[in-house]
């Protein structure tokens, strides 16, 4: 037992200085990078007749713009990032069939999950157009809309919204089909949170439309409305600088949250 | 069960046709469902029939899909009460994936190994042997945790020694079984 304390204190100190060297490093790095860069694309330039920065590839790079490099004259990567086409439903379920047909079960399956990975994209996208424009005078930020799927698994359909204005901002969360969702649905709904009368009050149980739901408040993220919807859905509503929780409940109740229920599936 | 297959193959095709994601999604989680059973019988073909010198149980033979939340379930029983073994299938779950965290990380892999477990190699994959001494029978029984890609085999057997259950491992064709799994 002596014996696993001193090792995991040696691992940690070990952990530690070697963190605090690469940082150091990759410091070092981006500062030589940076002299470096422009040596690099002369040299380049120099060989293959053009930037390499421009040579048209597309559509692979996955770090942004900046992100570190350890070579000596590797350019920052300036690439366009994966193409986010989902996949082709149709497609994905002829290979599957495919597959099947010739026994290949764990091809089969893949083409399957990709199948469904397209579906859920497709539905995430559905419910995304039918949210409000604008919610309590927030205009919606188009560039932070986002549908994440994994196809299967735990992590199931993940639907983001924001709006905002400089100092205000308003989220919505919606999760759906995932494993763990059923869970936190069965707690919630079944006001599995216990009230108590004394002490701060951060959260209650209140009602959205009609559904029950949890309301907590906080000081420094603000106000947290969560809404399960039927079996395996749960709709997250995050406010920032709103005045109260009447005007957080007002502010949610513009969105259809029977729309969205019909659009997921749920009953 | 291909015909359950096409079933749900076409009615996933038509759903989606027309527009009704929900139910297209349904029933492409039931496709995952049959596809995990057929790839579960498949297995069960690849397993050995005697484990050391135990017989399979046919009878106890167990394939459970569920369509990707736990993934594929695949177990044979071998032997009798007085020494039994048994090799279970986890497939295409995602808590595999911690586990090979856990294993290809060798400080962690090295903190936790204590006198009753210990990292070894069986056909080239690295597994976890755990050792259980029943302290009212005394007898020694071993579990070797063989987790392959998106696959995890647990080979239990009661009684046994480090090199019975070694060699038992060896008899399994895992390579093939990952190659129909994954």
């Amino acid at each position: 037992m002596k014996t696993k304390y001193v090792l995991t204190t040696g691992l940690v100190l070990v952990l530690g200085v070697a963190t605090e060297a690469q940082v150091l490093n990759r410091l070092k790095q981006r500062v030589e990078n940076k002299a470096e860069q422009k040596a690099g694309e002369e040299i380049d330039k120099l060989f293959s007749g053009k930037n390499k920065n421009q040579s048209g590839q597309s559509g692979q790079g996955t770090n942004g713009p900046g992100g570190s490099n350890s070579g000596g004259n590797n350019p920052s990567n300036k690439g366009g990032g994966l193409i986010s086409t989902p996949p082709d439903v149709n497609q994905n379920l002829i290979d599957a069939q495919a597959a099947y047909t010739k026994n290949s079960y764990g091809e089969a399956r893949y083409a399957v999950q990709q199948a469904m990975l397209g579906v859920e994209l497709e539905i995430g996208n559905k419910v995304l157009k039918s949210l409000p424009e604008t919610v309590a005078g927030l205009n919606k930020e188009a560039k932070a809309d986002q549908v994440t799927s994994t196809g299967w698994g735990w992590a199931g359909l993940m639907i983001k919204r924001e709006y905002s204005t400089k100092d205000k901002e308003f989220r919505v969360i919606i999760a759906n089909n995932s494993v763990w969702m059923a869970a936190v649905n069965t707690y919630l709904a079944s006001g599995g949170y216990a009230q108590q009368t004394n002490g701060e009050q951060n959260w209650k149980q209140t009602k959205l439309k009609g559904y029950r739901a949890i309301i907590e408040y906080n000081e420094r993220s603000g106000y947290k409305l969560s809404v399960p919807l039927g079996q395996s859905s749960l709709i997250v509503f995050e406010g920032v600088s709103f005045a109260s929780e009447t005007d957080m409940m007002k502010a949610a109740e513009v969105f259809n949250l029977d729309g969205i229920k019909k659009e997921l599936g749920e009953q | 069960m291909a015909q359950e297959f096409d079933k749900n193959i076409s009615a996933a095709r038509t759903s989606y046709a027309s527009g009704n994601l929900q139910d297209a999604r349904f029933a492409m989680e039931q496709m995952l469902r049959d596809i995990d059973i057929q790839i579960g019988k498949e297995v069960l073909k690849l397993l050995p029939a005697k484990v050391g010198a135990l017989a399979m149980n046919e009878k106890e033979d167990n394939v459970t899909g569920t369509g990707g939340y736990v993934g594929l379930y695949v177990s044979r029983h071998y032997g009798t009460d007085a020494k039994r073994a048994s090799i279970e299938i986890i497939n295409n779950s995602p808590l595999i994936t911690s586990l090979n965290a856990i294993l290809s990380m060798p400080v962690i892999g090295g903190m936790m190994r204590d006198e009753n477990q210990k990292i070894i190699r069986v056909q080239g994959y690295k597994s976890i042997l755990n050792k259980n001494v029943n302290t009212e029978t005394g007898k020694t029984n071993y579990e070797l945790q063989i987790p392959m890609n998106n696959t995890l085999l647990t080979l239990k057997m009661d009684d046994t020694t480090e090199g019975e259950i070694t060699t038992a491992a060896n008899s399994i064709p895992l390579a093939k079984i990952v190659q129909l799994a994954q």
